[in-house]
């Protein structure tokens, strides 16, 4: 993208959802034995790991895992949660309704609303320095229709919309922003950062390079620290996204985050990205962006607008059929 | 499913249930593996090449004699940029294998070698089962039943509009046109496919074995019977066929195991013969590399370092 000088509005790929058959599985069984005709909204976790490959983004998916455990299969479920590099927990909300009337009825707008508000409050209470995946928050409304075996869905991303939006001023791949030395450091720690099962699953850390090129990463907690120590910051995430010049949607809210929080106008990041598995910084982009909100923006009474609902070719609603694997007469039929 | 299969299901069901499973090496020998086996070279996979990782699949299809936390390996949304059918189709054109007769007529293949002009060069073409094979069996697009047609019969869907369509006009939301794929656009066939590949243990077998979850370019489910298109044109329907996952659920593609054993022993003799110890936790990456050549355009990762036998990398 041409006219990075002059500083062009920061454009953002959104993230995707990708649902596996697992899910829907999941959520059939759960509807049938447990929930009924409750309507309750149910928490649910999405995962997601920073790109890996240079031609495809990764992609927000669910699994049946995503979806509150079996009363017995819970204990052996929980310690799956955390520690998998290739799993990053992506808090999510679901409303499942009970016909495709009520479905459509969803205000989508007020639920988008219920989420920004939620992100706002985690950044303002100190929430997402202390816990950096609620930054990232999703929103799945369905129906599940159990007669036909169709599921009708469609994903959000909500997004604080910065008001006016973040100008870019450079982006380039990381590989030439740093010294050689930088370089081998900062792949170094981002590695060891990957592989230890207690960071390897937080998605936005802050790296600090020293005076002697020294890389180091640190959680969004030790904030004060990195900012007194003076050395070279950058805000670091994860990012899905495998585009050259764009980075992807979990910086959005991360930006929102520090000007609100920190109240920093020129912010460096770091979009994150491997190649099978490990650190690349010829993949992996740095960018700086500059910010200069509202006073309004300030207030934490005044909660931003927020965007994201996914985009489907045309159409808005997703609908997948699972009679061949689901529907009990079908597979009589198929094992006869 | 073919009646033979269905009894062999059956079969080989049975046998599983009443054997204990392999727990003494016969890697070396027969090239299989115990369970033991499979989870060490598992945790070496997941070490060296760390796209793949371990999972627990269903609780309720969970096997007993494999940890809880490692029945199965996965590497999910791997790209598959284009189909195999239609690379081998286009290889095929372009001249395919062509033998040489040099004077000593020693019979080298070359590959790309001449391109095809008319029917003289047929004789000289040592593959035709293959070009036969990959113009019969040319898959014709089902229209997937996954969401396609069926979206249709959905009523009031059309109608209904979004009253807060806030993406759109948004800034600083990229617009998805600049996320197509980059390849040149000249049919209609889905571009950036991405697979979920799994390996699970066959106990029967004693051997790992591959299955293949597709996705369509918008990220849905792809039926089954599309995933062969990805499988090289002499493998699909033969050594490739759709069952139930042990682990998840559905059907899915997979590479039927039979002849894994036999094939993983060759390649053990042959790394034995050049006096290298073969090393077990190296068999899924040696797999791998075989299970490439039927699923050629899945770029899946299994690259490491290393020659057969030694463990010094």
């Amino acid at each position: 993208m041409a006219g990075h000088d002059n500083g062009s509005v920061l454009q953002f790929a959104p993230f995707q959802s990708s649902v596996d058959e697992g899910f829907w599985h999941r959520l059939s069984s759960l509807k049938l034995n447990q929930l009924g005709i409750d309507e309750s909204p149910i928490f649910i976790t999405g995962f997601y790991a920073p790109c890996s490959h240079s031609q495809v983004s990764n992609h927000l998916t669910l699994l049946g895992e995503s979806l509150p455990p079996e009363p017995s299969a819970q204990s052996s479920h929980l310690s799956l949660r955390s520690g998998n590099r290739n799993r990053c927990s992506v808090p999510g909300i679901l409303y499942n309704t009970n016909t495709l009337e009520s479905f459509q009825a969803l205000d989508k707008q007020s639920l988008m609303k219920a989420e920004a508000k939620k992100i706002w409050e985690d950044i303002h209470s100190g929430r997402a320095e202390q816990e950096s995946s609620v930054l990232s928050r999703f929103l799945l409304i369905s129906f599940a229709d159990l007669k036909s075996w169709k599921f009708y869905y469609s994903f959000a991303f909500p997004a604080l919309v910065l008001d006016p939006p973040a100008m870019i001023t450079s982006l380039k791949p990381a590989s030439q922003c740093f010294s050689l030395e930088e370089a081998d450091s900062l792949t170094a720690v981002c590695n060891e950062w990957r592989n230890s099962s207690t960071t390897a699953d937080v998605p936005f850390f802050l790296v600090s390079i020293d005076s002697n090129s020294h890389a180091t990463i640190r959680h969004l907690k030790d904030w004060e620290v990195c900012r007194s120590d003076g050395y070279k910051l950058l805000f670091g995430f994860y990012d899905p996204c495998h585009l050259p010049n764009n980075p992807g949607w979990p910086l959005r809210n991360f930006i929102a985050f520090i000007c609100s929080r920190w109240n920093l106008q020129k912010i460096r990041f770091f979009c994150y990205r491997e190649h099978r598995g490990f650190a690349d910084l010829g993949l992996s982009l740095v960018g700086e962006a500059l910010i200069s909100v509202s006073q309004e923006w300030k207030l934490h009474k005044h909660i931003p607008k927020a965007v994201g609902w996914e985009v489907n070719k045309g159409k808005k609603t997703r609908c997948i059929t699972l009679a061949n694997s689901m529907d009990p007469i079908k597979l009589a039929v198929s094992a006869a | 499913m073919v009646l033979s299969q269905k009894i062999h299901d059956v079969f080989k069901g049975t046998v599983e249930r009443i054997t204990n499973p392999r727990t003494v090496s016969a890697y070396k020998e027969k090239g299989v593996l115990s369970v033991e086996e499979f989870v060490l070279a598992g945790d070496n996979l997941v070490s060296k090449c760390p796209t793949w990782s371990w999972e627990s699949g269903e609780p309720s299809k969970r096997k007993s004699y494999l940890p809880a936390n490692k029945q199965f390996l996965i590497t999910r949304n791997v790209p598959c940029l284009s189909r195999a059918s239609k690379v081998e189709e286009e290889y095929e054109a372009a001249g395919g294998e062509v033998l040489i007769d040099g004077d000593d007529n020693d019979g080298w293949l070359a590959t790309h070698g001449k391109p095809k002009d008319g029917k003289k060069e047929e004789e000289n073409l040592p593959s035709m089962e293959t070009l036969e094979i990959s113009k019969k069996s040319t898959i014709q697009s089902i229209s997937s039943h996954f969401g396609g047609e069926e979206e249709e019969d959905i009523p009031d869907m059309e109608e209904y509009e979004d009253p807060d369509n806030l993406v759109e006009s948004d800034p600083a939301t990229l617009q998805s046109s600049y996320l197509v794929a980059h390849e040149p656009d000249d049919d209609n066939i889905l571009r950036t496919r991405t697979y979920d590949v799994s390996i699970t243990y066959d106990k029967y077998y004693q051997t790992p074995r591959i299955w293949l979850t597709g996705y369509d370019e918008s990220r849905m489910l792809l039926h089954p019977e599309l995933v062969l298109e990805d499988v090289s044109q002499d493998h699909a329907r033969k050594t490739v066929t759709i069952e139930d996952h042990p682990h998840l659920p559905g059907k899915h593609a997979s590479v039927h195991p039979c002849r894994h054993g036999a094939v993983m022993k060759k390649i053990i003799d042959v790394t034995m013969s050049q006096g290298e110890e073969p090393e077990v936790d190296r068999y899924l990456f040696i797999f791998l590399k075989f299970v490439a050549s039927v699923i050629p355009t899945i770029e899946y990762d299994y690259t490491v370092d290393f020659d057969l036998g030694s463990s010094s990398t």
